[in-house]
């Protein structure tokens, strides 16, 4: 599955490269040049391990919990996606929040003091201790 | 010089002297032992303290971060499979498999040894045989250049634990990485698909801290809570005892060869020296066949020869006035601003403050010992906090770093999918530091290739003829790349002559 | 109530609190962009220039980096924001007016609101001092003699170093006869020039300075101080545009920042351009200081974005 997902990429960046104008006429400095050289091997390379997967029929090792995992990489991704817009400080504490329950922490204090503290500390440490700030949320200037 | 040594080692003995050395080195270790902040980071904290120190301290200042934070992270690396720079993914292949069978201190101790003595060698080379140097790495025009990165891409086969198929083709990927963005040449876009926040293409340290240490944290979610709560079973550096010396000084002693002189070179850096060393190690040391199963040698490999480079990058930008990397770059900036310029005249003028710089860097690296033993002890308590508590600083860790090497938001998104990705590949048996080696030297490749064509006009045989660096580097490539597959090949023979 | 009559006091209210902004700005710190990584030649700059700046407005202001693109990264996360004068870009010339016309950037010369310009160094043409070519005919003859033999490097391509080979070679008319071999940066591309690889490299006199190189031409109204023989691009025979060029840089807000805003941002611009504690930086960083006012700077801004546009042309980017 993921080894043809990443043939079918391959083939599709390779394709995208037909797809733009770029005014060099020579072949070694055309912008593609180099690039199609890659993927040409990414394409090959790909082939082989995909047909090694299907003689050789090894799975990956199991996942205790598809709920936990599932739950963590959805947030791991909001979260990666959220600083730009709102900050550092809330949305960190939101996955802090969401991230300990996942790995076993079921204590609603130490939750709170956590995701509330070490966001808190690093927020304080760049933004007021260092002049280095982290991204601030829209609501006010100070985190 | 030598003359000046008594002035120079005057300035490190003031009281400001010291305290910088002592800690900056601190904090550089600290920092780049944070899993997610690596050297590029670091640098950028300290500097507005430079601007309003005297000439030496601030130099001295950014190099002891600069030297702390490449040894510190190789603890990350170590400990929780979470290099926080591209120079310690070398250093994760042995170094983890060692700490999970309980030899974490050990493998610590070995990361320190070794980093010591890089460092040590190359400032003693520094001082004594730069201007030597220098003159070696002006042979290096673009085409030697690109025969080297050549040699440095077969270590994708050597890194690659698993499937050989799979590594070739995750090193793809991390090439293919890097062409994203602005082409080196024309300067027309590529695969940007009109995005303008992808014209400065992928960061380097946004994806690799992405499919190593934001893929771990997944990795560690998929499976089964553990019930011990020691994370880590890690009481402080644990120093090899003599005897396991032995037969492993030569390997250190070419690691750190192969350090110095890389590093000499422009635009290659820390970790093309760490992969090619270790790849080098894996072929030529006794306990080769180890290698990416816990071998000590392994993380010799590595470490030697990536602390080797900070001094060996000195070497142009002292001898030359050319930085050798990014934070080379910076303390050259920083001699600027405080009225010094940089060149080829550089140690002629100011001799006592190149020669405090010498020293200043020898000291340094004099003190990652005594500091990393006794930093390792203070933070083993802290490793010992529950995995959950662990995990979740990695990641907002992981997002102050990244953040702070372009100031981009959008390099956070590039980290998570980096993460998610990284970890279903890393779940399919790809291993990942091929990706990185691709990622890494994929630029250099790319652009001396197309330098060389230039200059060649358009002939790539000129290559090598004419060029005897770039001939022989070539044919170390080829041989480098067809070594594994030979003796592949004679064990099965064996194998076969055996059963018969 | 009536909506008419609420749609006043919402209106009056904007006024009141917009009015208030600018009376009492800056109410927080102002966020300085250099839009290339710390510890580059930009970023120490404006750390040089911050805490005057802050000195003279009476609030706060720290220095941040946003790097990427050619600067281009910055410049176009700066134009989407709020023009409130709290966040200010330090754009160089090849940001503000060479890559939006060589990118597909989503902004161009009407995104801006200049405030002042702080510093303007003429660039050179140089080779290494090995080198046979004492003047810039030395480097025709040559050229026309040998075509395709002689090398230019830049640091990449459209960055300055490029634009100052192409005016010289451009100027010359001898452009098809040398070749461009572009680098990731000046480090690399000096190395080569030391080694010989390439001849000819185009800078500021600061960087020019760090090596053993000759002079061949400077871009420049009139010749340097510092080196009284070597000639201007226009003596050497190079005629406009092509024959003045500096990398210059100032401070830039958002389009449609409030006038009295502006006005406060460039008196204090102006004053600390002027301090004695920014002069001593400048002189002992080889900065050339050159202030202009919003006004002027705009103007100056407009007629180089126009007249870089022949620059560009000429480098086929």
């Amino acid at each position: 599955m993921v080894l043809l997902a990443l043939f079918l990429v391959g083939g599709g960046l390779y394709a995208a490269t037909f797809g733009q104008n770029y005014s060099s006429v020579d072949t070694a400095q055309s912008p593609v040049f180099f690039p199609r050289i890659v993927l040409t091997l990414w394409m090959g390379l790909a082939l082989i391990a995909l047909v090694q997967a299907i003689r050789t029929q090894s799975d990956a090792a199991p996942v205790a919990s598809w709920l936990r995992l599932g739950l963590l990489l959805v947030a791991a991704v909001i979260y990666t996606n959220l600083i730009g817009r709102e900050g550092f400080f809330l949305p960190s504490v939101a996955f802090a929040a969401i991230s300990l329950p996942i790995f076993g922490i079921r204590n609603p204090v130490a939750v709170g003091l956590y995701a509330i503290t070490v966001p808190g500390a690093l927020v304080l440490f760049f933004n007021y201790l260092l002049s280095m700030p982290l991204p601030v949320s829209r609501f006010t200037h100070l985190f | 010089m030598l003359s000046s040594l008594p002035d120079a080692i005057a300035i490190l003995l003031t009281v400001e002297g010291l305290l910088v050395l002592v800690m900056g080195t601190v904090l550089g270790i600290v920092l780049g032992a944070m899993p997610g902040i690596g050297s590029t980071v670091a640098v950028a904290m300290v500097l507005p303290f430079t601007l309003t120190m005297g000439q030496a301290p601030a130099i001295l200042l950014l190099l002891a971060v600069y030297a702390g934070s490449v040894y510190g992270g190789s603890i990350a690396a170590i400990l929780i499979n979470t290099p926080g720079t591209p120079q310690s993914a070398a250093t994760c292949l042995d170094g983890y498999p060692m700490a999970q069978r309980g030899e974490a201190g050990l493998a610590l101790g070995w990361a320190t040894i070794a980093s010591v003595a890089g460092g040590l060698v190359s400032a003693v080379v520094l001082i004594f045989a730069a201007p030597q140097l220098a003159a070696f790495a002006l042979e290096f025009g673009p085409i030697e250049t690109f025969a080297l990165i050549l040699l440095g891409m077969t270590c994708i086969v050597s890194v690659s634990t698993g499937s050989v198929i799979k590594g070739l083709l995750a090193g793809m990927i991390g090439i293919f990485l890097s062409t994203v963005g602005g082409d080196p040449i024309i300067g027309e876009m590529r695969f940007t698909f009109g995005q303008w926040q992808l014209f400065a293409g992928f960061n380097l340290l946004a994806v690799v801290i992405g499919v190593f240490a934001l893929s771990e944290v997944l990795m560690r979610a998929s499976v089964t809570l553990s019930q011990t709560s020691e994370l880590i079973d890690f009481k402080g550096i644990v120093l090899p005892k003599f005897a396991m010396w032995k037969g492993r000084l030569k390997n250190l002693g070419k690691s750190v060869l192969i350090g110095n002189l890389i590093g000499v070179l422009p635009g290659t850096g820390a970790a093309t020296a760490a992969f090619i060393s270790y790849a080098e190690g894996r072929r030529s040391s006794p306990n080769g066949s180890h290698y990416g199963t816990g071998e000590p040698d392994g993380i010799v490999s590595s470490e030697a020869a990536n602390n080797a480079v900070t001094g060996g990058a000195l070497v142009p930008t002292m001898a030359l006035g050319i930085p050798g990397d990014a934070i080379t770059a910076v303390m050259l900036a920083t001699l600027t601003l405080h009225g010094i310029t940089p060149g080829p005249k550089l140690v002629e003028d100011n001799p006592t403050l190149i020669a405090a710089i010498f020293t200043g860097f020898f000291v340094i690296n004099l003190l990652l010992l005594p500091l990393g033993l006794i930093l390792s002890r203070v933070a083993a308590p802290i490793l010992r906090v529950r995995e959950a508590y662990m995990m979740t600083a990695i990641v907002l860790l992981c997002a102050v770093g990244v953040y702070f090497v372009r100031g981009n938001p959008f390099d956070l998104l590039v980290m998570g999918a980096a993460g998610v990705i990284g970890f279903i590949l890393r779940r399919q048996g790809f291993p990942m530091a091929p990706l990185v080696i691709g990622m890494v030297l994929g630029p250099t490749l790319e652009i001396t290739l197309r330098q060389g064509l230039i200059l060649t006009d358009g002939s790539f045989a000129a290559f090598f003829v004419g060029h005897p660096i770039a001939l022989v580097l070539g044919m170390i490539a080829v041989v480098a790349l067809l070594f594994p597959l030979i003796r592949h090949q004679l064990a099965a023979r064996q194998s076969r002559e055996s059963k018969v | 109530m009536t909506v008419k009559a609420f749609s006043g006091i919402v209106a009056s209210a904007i006024i009141a609190t917009s009015a208030g902004a600018e009376e009492g700005f800056p109410e927080r710190p102002i966020n300085l962009i250099a839009p290339f990584n710390a510890g580059g030649g930009t970023d120490l700059l404006l750390r040089g220039f911050a805490p005057h700046f802050a000195e003279a407005i009476g609030g706060d202001a720290f220095v941040s980096n946003m790097a990427g693109g050619s600067g281009t990264v910055a410049a176009s996360a700066l134009q989407g924001q709020r023009p409130d004068g709290y966040q200010l870009g330090y754009f160089s010339i090849t940001v503000s007016t060479i890559q939006p016309q060589i990118k597909n950037v989503p902004y161009d010369v009407d995104s801006w609101t200049p405030i002042c310009s702080v510093a303007a160094s003429p660039t050179l043409l140089f080779t290494n001092a090995d080198t046979p070519y004492m003047t810039a005919a030395d480097v025709v003859e040559a050229a026309n003699a040998n075509p395709g033999e002689l090398v230019y490097g830049s640091s990449g391509p459209g960055a300055m170093t490029h634009l100052t080979t192409v005016a010289a070679f451009a100027g010359l008319g001898i452009m098809d006869k040398l070749k461009h071999l572009p680098f990731q940066g000046s480090g690399p591309a000096v190395k080569e020039l030391t080694s010989g690889t390439i001849q000819f490299f185009g800078d500021t006199e600061i960087l020019m300075s760090r090596g053993d190189f000759r002079p061949l031409m400077v871009f420049n109204s009139e010749r340097l101080e510092t080196y009284p023989d070597v000639p201007t691009a226009t003596e050497a025979g190079i005629a406009a545009p092509l024959n003045e060029l500096y990398l210059w840089g100032g401070l830039f807000a958002p389009a449609g920042l409030e006038p009295a805003v502006t006005a406060k941002l460039e008196a204090a611009c102006e004053t600390a351009v002027a301090s004695e504690g920014f002069q001593e930086f400048a002189a002992n960083s080889g900065t050339v200081i050159k202030f202009r006012g919003a006004e002027e700077f705009d103007a100056f801004f407009r007629q180089q974005y126009e007249a870089n546009g022949a620059l560009i042309e000429a480098a086929g980017l």
